[in-house]
Protein backbone atom coordinates (compact mmCIF):
# COMPACT_ATOMS: atom_id res chain seq x y z
CA UNK A 1 0.00 0.00 0.00
CA UNK A 2 1.47 3.35 -1.12
CA UNK A 3 0.50 6.97 -0.58
CA UNK A 4 -0.82 7.09 -4.16
CA UNK A 5 -3.28 4.31 -3.31
CA UNK A 6 -4.62 6.39 -0.42
CA UNK A 7 -4.89 9.43 -2.72
CA UNK A 8 -6.82 7.30 -5.22
CA UNK A 9 -9.13 6.03 -2.48
CA UNK A 10 -9.76 9.65 -1.44
CA UNK A 11 -10.62 10.67 -4.99
CA UNK A 12 -12.89 7.67 -5.55
CA UNK A 13 -14.62 7.95 -2.18
CA UNK A 14 -15.78 11.50 -2.79
CA UNK A 15 -19.13 11.58 -4.53
CA UNK A 16 -18.93 14.58 -6.88
CA UNK A 17 -21.14 16.54 -6.73
CA UNK A 18 -22.11 15.88 -3.11
CA UNK A 19 -25.78 16.81 -3.14
CA UNK A 20 -27.75 18.19 -0.21
CA UNK A 21 -31.43 17.66 0.50
CA UNK A 22 -33.48 20.38 -1.11
CA UNK A 23 -35.30 20.86 2.22
CA UNK A 24 -32.01 21.49 4.03
CA UNK A 25 -30.87 23.85 1.28
CA UNK A 26 -34.16 25.73 1.69
CA UNK A 27 -33.68 25.96 5.46
CA UNK A 28 -30.16 27.32 4.99
CA UNK A 29 -31.34 29.94 2.51
CA UNK A 30 -34.18 30.91 4.84
CA UNK A 31 -31.71 31.47 7.68
CA UNK A 32 -30.31 34.54 5.84
CA UNK A 33 -32.54 37.47 6.79
CA UNK A 34 -33.94 39.76 4.11
CA UNK A 35 -33.15 42.59 3.72
CA UNK A 36 -29.53 41.72 4.40
CA UNK A 37 -27.74 44.56 6.21
CA UNK A 38 -24.24 45.30 4.88
CA UNK A 39 -21.30 44.89 7.25
CA UNK A 40 -17.95 46.65 7.35
CA UNK A 41 -15.03 44.18 7.38
CA UNK A 42 -12.74 44.38 10.39
CA UNK A 43 -9.77 46.75 9.88
CA UNK A 44 -6.43 45.62 8.44
CA UNK A 45 -4.08 43.68 10.72
CA UNK A 46 -1.56 46.53 11.01
CA UNK A 47 -4.30 48.93 12.18
CA UNK A 48 -5.55 46.48 14.80
CA UNK A 49 -2.02 45.62 15.91
CA UNK A 50 -1.07 49.29 16.29
CA UNK A 51 -4.25 49.97 18.27
CA UNK A 52 -3.61 47.01 20.62
CA UNK A 53 0.00 48.03 21.27
CA UNK A 54 -1.09 51.64 21.81
CA UNK A 55 -3.70 50.54 24.38
CA UNK A 56 -1.08 48.60 26.34
CA UNK A 57 1.38 51.51 26.20
CA UNK A 58 -1.25 54.05 27.25
CA UNK A 59 -2.43 51.92 30.20
CA UNK A 60 1.17 51.32 31.35
CA UNK A 61 2.24 54.96 31.03
CA UNK A 62 -0.99 56.33 32.55
CA UNK A 63 -0.61 54.00 35.55
CA UNK A 64 3.00 55.02 36.05
CA UNK A 65 2.12 58.71 35.63
CA UNK A 66 -0.44 58.38 38.42
CA UNK A 67 1.91 56.42 40.73
CA UNK A 68 5.19 58.13 39.75
CA UNK A 69 7.98 57.34 37.24
CA UNK A 70 10.43 56.30 39.99
CA UNK A 71 11.67 53.22 38.19
CA UNK A 72 12.68 54.84 34.93
CA UNK A 73 14.11 57.87 36.74
CA UNK A 74 16.45 55.64 38.74
CA UNK A 75 17.27 53.30 35.86
CA UNK A 76 17.90 56.04 33.29
CA UNK A 77 16.87 56.01 29.65
CA UNK A 78 19.76 53.80 28.47
CA UNK A 79 19.18 51.30 31.25
CA UNK A 80 15.48 51.14 30.50
CA UNK A 81 15.92 50.90 26.73
CA UNK A 82 16.46 47.10 26.46
CA UNK A 83 13.51 46.48 28.80
CA UNK A 84 11.17 48.80 26.91
CA UNK A 85 12.34 47.42 23.56
CA UNK A 86 11.67 43.86 24.75
CA UNK A 87 8.22 44.86 26.05
CA UNK A 88 7.42 46.48 22.69
CA UNK A 89 8.56 43.41 20.76
CA UNK A 90 6.59 41.05 23.00
CA UNK A 91 3.48 43.25 22.73
CA UNK A 92 3.88 43.11 18.92
CA UNK A 93 4.07 39.28 19.03
CA UNK A 94 1.14 38.92 21.44
CA UNK A 95 -1.06 41.38 19.53
CA UNK A 96 -0.37 39.52 16.27
CA UNK A 97 -1.40 36.26 17.94
CA UNK A 98 -4.49 37.85 19.49
CA UNK A 99 -5.64 39.10 16.08
CA UNK A 100 -5.09 35.59 14.67
CA UNK A 101 -7.20 34.18 17.51
CA UNK A 102 -10.09 36.57 16.85
CA UNK A 103 -10.21 36.44 13.06
CA UNK A 104 -11.04 32.97 11.70
CA UNK A 105 -8.85 31.55 8.98
CA UNK A 106 -5.66 33.40 9.95
CA UNK A 107 -2.29 31.66 10.01
CA UNK A 108 -0.90 30.93 13.47
CA UNK A 109 2.88 31.06 13.66
CA UNK A 110 2.91 30.13 17.35
CA UNK A 111 0.54 28.30 19.70
CA UNK A 112 -0.97 30.24 22.62
CA UNK A 113 0.99 28.18 25.19
CA UNK A 114 4.22 28.63 23.24
CA UNK A 115 3.60 32.38 23.08
CA UNK A 116 3.12 32.56 26.85
CA UNK A 117 6.29 30.51 27.43
CA UNK A 118 8.25 32.71 25.00
CA UNK A 119 7.03 35.95 26.58
CA UNK A 120 7.91 34.72 30.08
CA UNK A 121 11.32 33.43 28.95
CA UNK A 122 12.23 36.69 27.17
CA UNK A 123 11.16 38.76 30.19
CA UNK A 124 13.25 36.56 32.50
CA UNK A 125 16.25 36.87 30.20
CA UNK A 126 16.00 40.66 29.87
CA UNK A 127 15.42 41.17 33.60
CA UNK A 128 18.25 38.75 34.43
CA UNK A 129 20.54 40.74 32.16
CA UNK A 130 19.42 44.18 33.42
CA UNK A 131 19.24 43.58 37.20
CA UNK A 132 22.16 41.98 39.02
CA UNK A 133 21.57 42.87 42.68
CA UNK A 134 20.73 39.52 44.29
CA UNK A 135 20.36 40.93 47.78
CA UNK A 136 16.71 40.76 48.93
CA UNK A 137 14.67 42.70 51.46
CA UNK A 138 10.94 42.37 52.14
CA UNK A 139 10.79 39.87 49.29
CA UNK A 140 7.22 38.73 49.91
CA UNK A 141 5.48 41.93 51.00
CA UNK A 142 7.09 44.19 48.38
CA UNK A 143 6.64 41.49 45.76
CA UNK A 144 2.95 40.96 46.44
CA UNK A 145 2.37 44.72 46.24
CA UNK A 146 4.01 44.86 42.80
CA UNK A 147 2.19 41.74 41.61
CA UNK A 148 -1.17 43.16 42.68
CA UNK A 149 -0.38 46.55 41.08
CA UNK A 150 0.59 44.87 37.82
CA UNK A 151 -2.53 42.72 37.77
CA UNK A 152 -4.76 45.69 38.59
CA UNK A 153 -3.35 47.51 35.55
CA UNK A 154 -3.88 44.45 33.38
CA UNK A 155 -7.64 44.63 34.02
CA UNK A 156 -8.34 47.99 32.30
CA UNK A 157 -5.99 46.97 29.49
CA UNK A 158 -7.99 43.74 29.02
CA UNK A 159 -11.28 45.65 28.98
CA UNK A 160 -9.97 48.05 26.33
CA UNK A 161 -8.59 45.16 24.24
CA UNK A 162 -11.99 43.46 24.35
CA UNK A 163 -13.66 46.69 23.24
CA UNK A 164 -11.23 47.05 20.35
CA UNK A 165 -11.73 43.49 19.18
CA UNK A 166 -15.45 43.17 19.94
CA UNK A 167 -16.26 42.57 16.26
CA UNK A 168 -13.94 39.56 16.13
CA UNK A 169 -14.87 35.93 16.72
CA UNK A 170 -12.91 33.69 19.06
CA UNK A 171 -12.92 30.21 17.51
CA UNK A 172 -11.11 28.99 20.63
CA UNK A 173 -12.13 31.22 23.59
CA UNK A 174 -9.64 29.63 26.01
CA UNK A 175 -6.70 30.26 23.73
CA UNK A 176 -7.95 33.77 22.86
CA UNK A 177 -8.44 34.55 26.56
CA UNK A 178 -4.96 33.31 27.38
CA UNK A 179 -3.35 35.52 24.71
CA UNK A 180 -5.50 38.55 25.65
CA UNK A 181 -4.49 38.00 29.28
CA UNK A 182 -0.81 37.80 28.35
CA UNK A 183 -1.02 41.02 26.33
CA UNK A 184 -2.87 42.80 29.16
CA UNK A 185 -0.24 41.47 31.56
CA UNK A 186 2.42 43.15 29.43
CA UNK A 187 0.62 46.48 30.05
CA UNK A 188 0.90 45.74 33.79
CA UNK A 189 4.62 44.90 33.47
CA UNK A 190 5.18 48.13 31.51
CA UNK A 191 3.61 50.10 34.35
CA UNK A 192 5.80 48.29 36.90
CA UNK A 193 9.01 48.90 34.94
CA UNK A 194 8.25 52.60 34.71
CA UNK A 195 7.15 52.90 38.34
CA UNK A 196 8.92 50.36 40.56
CA UNK A 197 12.29 51.51 41.91
CA UNK A 198 13.05 48.18 43.59
CA UNK A 199 15.93 46.83 41.49
CA UNK A 200 16.55 43.61 43.42
CA UNK A 201 16.98 40.94 40.76
CA UNK A 202 14.82 38.32 42.48
CA UNK A 203 12.03 40.83 43.08
CA UNK A 204 11.87 41.79 39.40
CA UNK A 205 12.45 38.25 38.09
CA UNK A 206 9.75 36.68 40.25
CA UNK A 207 7.08 39.27 40.89
CA UNK A 208 7.20 41.45 37.78
CA UNK A 209 7.41 38.48 35.42
CA UNK A 210 4.61 36.66 37.27
CA UNK A 211 2.12 39.33 36.17
CA UNK A 212 2.07 37.93 32.61
CA UNK A 213 1.38 34.22 33.31
CA UNK A 214 -1.14 35.03 36.06
CA UNK A 215 -2.97 37.48 33.86
CA UNK A 216 -2.90 34.94 31.00
CA UNK A 217 -4.34 32.24 33.29
CA UNK A 218 -7.11 34.60 34.36
CA UNK A 219 -7.86 35.31 30.68
CA UNK A 220 -7.94 31.59 29.89
CA UNK A 221 -10.34 31.04 32.81
CA UNK A 222 -12.66 33.74 31.45
CA UNK A 223 -12.47 32.11 28.00
CA UNK A 224 -13.26 28.71 29.50
CA UNK A 225 -16.30 30.15 31.31
CA UNK A 226 -17.50 31.83 28.09
CA UNK A 227 -17.12 28.60 26.14
CA UNK A 228 -19.17 26.66 28.66
CA UNK A 229 -21.93 29.26 28.36
CA UNK A 230 -21.99 29.22 24.54
CA UNK A 231 -25.25 27.81 23.17
CA UNK A 232 -25.19 24.69 21.00
CA UNK A 233 -27.00 23.91 17.78
CA UNK A 234 -30.78 24.02 18.09
CA UNK A 235 -32.25 20.53 17.78
CA UNK B 1 -7.97 28.99 -8.81
CA UNK B 2 -11.07 30.36 -10.59
CA UNK B 3 -13.54 28.85 -8.12
CA UNK B 4 -11.62 30.39 -5.21
CA UNK B 5 -11.71 33.84 -6.80
CA UNK B 6 -15.43 33.48 -7.45
CA UNK B 7 -16.05 32.52 -3.82
CA UNK B 8 -14.08 35.52 -2.60
CA UNK B 9 -16.10 37.82 -4.84
CA UNK B 10 -19.34 36.28 -3.59
CA UNK B 11 -18.16 36.75 -0.01
CA UNK B 12 -17.40 40.44 -0.61
CA UNK B 13 -20.88 40.89 -2.11
CA UNK B 14 -22.42 39.01 0.83
CA UNK B 15 -20.70 41.46 3.20
CA UNK B 16 -22.07 44.32 1.12
CA UNK B 17 -25.62 43.06 1.70
CA UNK B 18 -26.24 41.16 -1.55
CA UNK B 19 -28.67 38.36 -0.65
CA UNK B 20 -28.24 36.63 -4.03
CA UNK B 21 -24.51 36.29 -3.28
CA UNK B 22 -25.35 34.78 0.12
CA UNK B 23 -27.63 32.22 -1.56
CA UNK B 24 -24.94 31.38 -4.13
CA UNK B 25 -22.41 30.91 -1.34
CA UNK B 26 -24.77 28.56 0.48
CA UNK B 27 -25.21 26.52 -2.71
CA UNK B 28 -21.46 26.42 -3.44
CA UNK B 29 -19.99 25.78 -0.01
CA UNK B 30 -22.66 23.82 1.88
CA UNK B 31 -22.09 20.44 0.16
CA UNK B 32 -18.37 20.58 1.06
CA UNK B 33 -19.09 21.56 4.64
CA UNK B 34 -21.75 18.86 4.98
CA UNK B 35 -19.29 16.29 3.63
CA UNK B 36 -16.74 17.59 6.14
CA UNK B 37 -19.13 17.06 9.06
CA UNK B 38 -20.05 13.59 7.79
CA UNK B 39 -16.36 12.71 7.65
CA UNK B 40 -16.06 13.80 11.29
CA UNK B 41 -18.32 10.84 12.08
CA UNK B 42 -21.50 12.88 12.46
CA UNK B 43 -24.81 11.23 11.63
CA UNK B 44 -26.73 12.72 8.70
CA UNK B 45 -29.13 14.50 11.11
CA UNK B 46 -26.21 15.86 13.15
CA UNK B 47 -24.44 17.03 10.00
CA UNK B 48 -27.63 18.85 8.92
CA UNK B 49 -27.84 20.59 12.31
CA UNK B 50 -24.13 21.42 12.34
CA UNK B 51 -24.35 22.87 8.83
CA UNK B 52 -27.27 25.06 9.83
CA UNK B 53 -25.43 26.19 12.96
CA UNK B 54 -22.35 26.92 10.85
CA UNK B 55 -24.31 29.20 8.52
CA UNK B 56 -25.85 31.03 11.46
CA UNK B 57 -22.34 31.53 12.86
CA UNK B 58 -20.98 32.58 9.46
CA UNK B 59 -23.76 35.12 9.15
CA UNK B 60 -23.08 36.51 12.62
CA UNK B 61 -19.32 36.91 12.09
CA UNK B 62 -19.20 37.67 8.36
CA UNK B 63 -17.44 40.97 9.09
CA UNK B 64 -14.32 39.01 10.13
CA UNK B 65 -13.61 37.96 6.54
CA UNK B 66 -11.22 40.32 4.79
CA UNK B 67 -11.00 40.62 1.04
CA UNK B 68 -7.96 38.97 -0.47
CA UNK B 69 -7.64 36.22 2.13
CA UNK B 70 -8.44 32.56 1.30
CA UNK B 71 -12.17 32.25 1.84
CA UNK B 72 -12.26 28.44 2.16
CA UNK B 73 -9.89 28.57 5.12
CA UNK B 74 -12.24 31.08 6.76
CA UNK B 75 -15.34 28.91 6.16
CA UNK B 76 -13.66 25.76 7.41
CA UNK B 77 -12.24 27.50 10.49
CA UNK B 78 -15.80 28.39 11.54
CA UNK B 79 -17.21 24.98 10.59
CA UNK B 80 -14.44 23.25 12.50
CA UNK B 81 -15.20 25.35 15.56
CA UNK B 82 -18.91 24.46 15.36
CA UNK B 83 -18.00 20.77 15.01
CA UNK B 84 -15.59 20.87 17.96
CA UNK B 85 -18.24 22.54 20.13
CA UNK B 86 -20.69 19.82 19.17
CA UNK B 87 -18.35 16.93 20.04
CA UNK B 88 -17.28 18.62 23.25
CA UNK B 89 -20.92 18.89 24.26
CA UNK B 90 -21.57 15.24 23.39
CA UNK B 91 -18.59 14.16 25.45
CA UNK B 92 -19.60 16.34 28.39
CA UNK B 93 -23.14 14.98 28.34
CA UNK B 94 -21.87 11.44 28.00
CA UNK B 95 -19.50 11.89 30.92
CA UNK B 96 -22.25 13.21 33.10
CA UNK B 97 -24.95 10.77 32.24
CA UNK B 98 -23.33 7.47 31.40
CA UNK B 99 -21.07 5.07 33.13
CA UNK B 100 -17.92 3.84 31.39
CA UNK B 101 -19.50 0.67 30.16
CA UNK B 102 -22.42 2.55 28.69
CA UNK B 103 -20.11 5.17 27.20
CA UNK B 104 -18.33 2.70 24.95
CA UNK B 105 -21.66 1.44 23.66
CA UNK B 106 -22.71 5.05 23.01
CA UNK B 107 -19.51 5.72 21.08
CA UNK B 108 -20.24 2.72 18.85
CA UNK B 109 -23.76 3.95 18.19
CA UNK B 110 -22.74 7.51 17.40
CA UNK B 111 -20.15 6.45 14.81
CA UNK B 112 -22.19 5.23 11.92
CA UNK B 113 -20.57 3.40 9.03
CA UNK B 114 -20.85 5.62 5.96
CA UNK B 115 -21.85 4.45 2.58
CA UNK B 116 -19.74 7.10 0.86
CA UNK B 117 -16.88 4.70 0.15
CA UNK B 118 -14.00 2.79 1.60
CA UNK B 119 -12.06 5.89 2.63
CA UNK B 120 -14.64 6.94 5.21
CA UNK B 121 -14.37 3.55 6.89
CA UNK B 122 -10.60 3.93 6.92
CA UNK B 123 -10.71 7.51 8.19
CA UNK B 124 -12.64 6.35 11.23
CA UNK B 125 -9.42 4.87 12.56
CA UNK B 126 -7.75 8.29 12.62
CA UNK B 127 -7.85 10.78 15.49
CA UNK B 128 -10.12 13.77 14.81
CA UNK B 129 -7.24 16.19 14.18
CA UNK B 130 -5.73 13.94 11.48
CA UNK B 131 -9.08 13.01 9.98
CA UNK B 132 -10.12 16.64 9.45
CA UNK B 133 -6.79 17.49 7.82
CA UNK B 134 -7.06 14.58 5.37
CA UNK B 135 -10.68 15.50 4.66
CA UNK B 136 -9.80 19.12 3.86
CA UNK B 137 -6.68 18.32 1.89
CA UNK B 138 -7.66 15.25 -0.09
CA UNK B 139 -11.43 15.46 -0.33
CA UNK B 140 -12.19 19.21 -0.27
CA UNK B 141 -9.06 19.89 -2.35
CA UNK B 142 -7.73 22.68 -0.16
CA UNK B 143 -4.07 23.74 -0.17
CA UNK B 144 -1.74 23.22 2.80
CA UNK B 145 -1.91 26.97 3.49
CA UNK B 146 -5.73 26.92 3.52
CA UNK B 147 -5.79 23.88 5.82
CA UNK B 148 -3.33 25.59 8.16
CA UNK B 149 -5.60 28.64 8.29
CA UNK B 150 -8.70 26.52 8.86
CA UNK B 151 -7.12 24.53 11.69
CA UNK B 152 -5.39 27.50 13.35
CA UNK B 153 -2.00 25.89 12.95
CA UNK B 154 1.13 26.23 10.82
CA UNK B 155 1.81 24.60 7.46
CA UNK B 156 4.52 22.50 9.13
CA UNK B 157 2.06 21.17 11.70
CA UNK B 158 -0.40 20.26 8.92
CA UNK B 159 2.34 18.40 7.01
CA UNK B 160 3.19 16.48 10.15
CA UNK B 161 -0.44 15.49 10.71
CA UNK B 162 -0.77 14.33 7.10
CA UNK B 163 2.40 12.30 7.42
CA UNK B 164 1.14 10.61 10.60
CA UNK B 165 -2.31 10.06 9.11
CA UNK B 166 -0.84 8.41 6.00
CA UNK B 167 1.34 6.16 8.11
CA UNK B 168 -1.68 5.10 10.11
CA UNK B 169 -3.80 4.62 7.00
CA UNK B 170 -1.09 2.49 5.40
CA UNK B 171 -0.95 0.31 8.52
CA UNK B 172 -4.72 0.09 8.53
CA UNK B 173 -4.98 -0.82 4.85
CA UNK B 174 -2.20 -3.40 5.12
CA UNK B 175 -3.64 -4.95 8.28
CA UNK B 176 -4.82 -8.56 7.74
CA UNK B 177 -8.01 -7.95 9.78
CA UNK B 178 -8.94 -4.88 7.70
CA UNK B 179 -12.59 -4.04 7.91
CA UNK B 180 -12.83 -4.48 11.65
CA UNK B 181 -14.57 -1.58 13.32
CA UNK B 182 -12.13 0.74 15.11
CA UNK B 183 -12.79 1.66 18.71
CA UNK B 184 -12.20 4.82 20.74
CA UNK B 185 -12.34 7.18 17.78
CA UNK B 186 -13.70 9.96 19.98
CA UNK B 187 -10.44 10.27 21.87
Amino acid sequence: MKDEDIDRAAAEATPIPYELDEALRGRLRASIPAPLPPVRPVPATWVLRSALILVCAVVGVAGAARAGFYGIERLGLWGALPILAALGLLAWLASDKLIAELIPGRTHRLGAGALLASVSAVLLAVFGFSFTDYHTERFLSAGLTCLLTGLLHAIPAAVLLCLLLRRGFAANPISAGLVAGALSGLAGVTMLELHCANFEALHVLVWHTAVVPLSALAGAAVGWALRRRSPGPAH
Amino acid sequence: MAAGVALETLMARYQAGDIAAATDLIDCVSPQLHRFFRAQLATRADADDLLQETWLRIHRVRQTYRAGEPVLGWFYAIARHVGLDHYRRIRRTATRERRWAELSAFAEDSHPQHDDGDLDALLQALPTSQREVIEMLKVAGMSLEEVARATSSSVGAVKQKVHRAYRRLREQMNAPDRGKKPSGALS
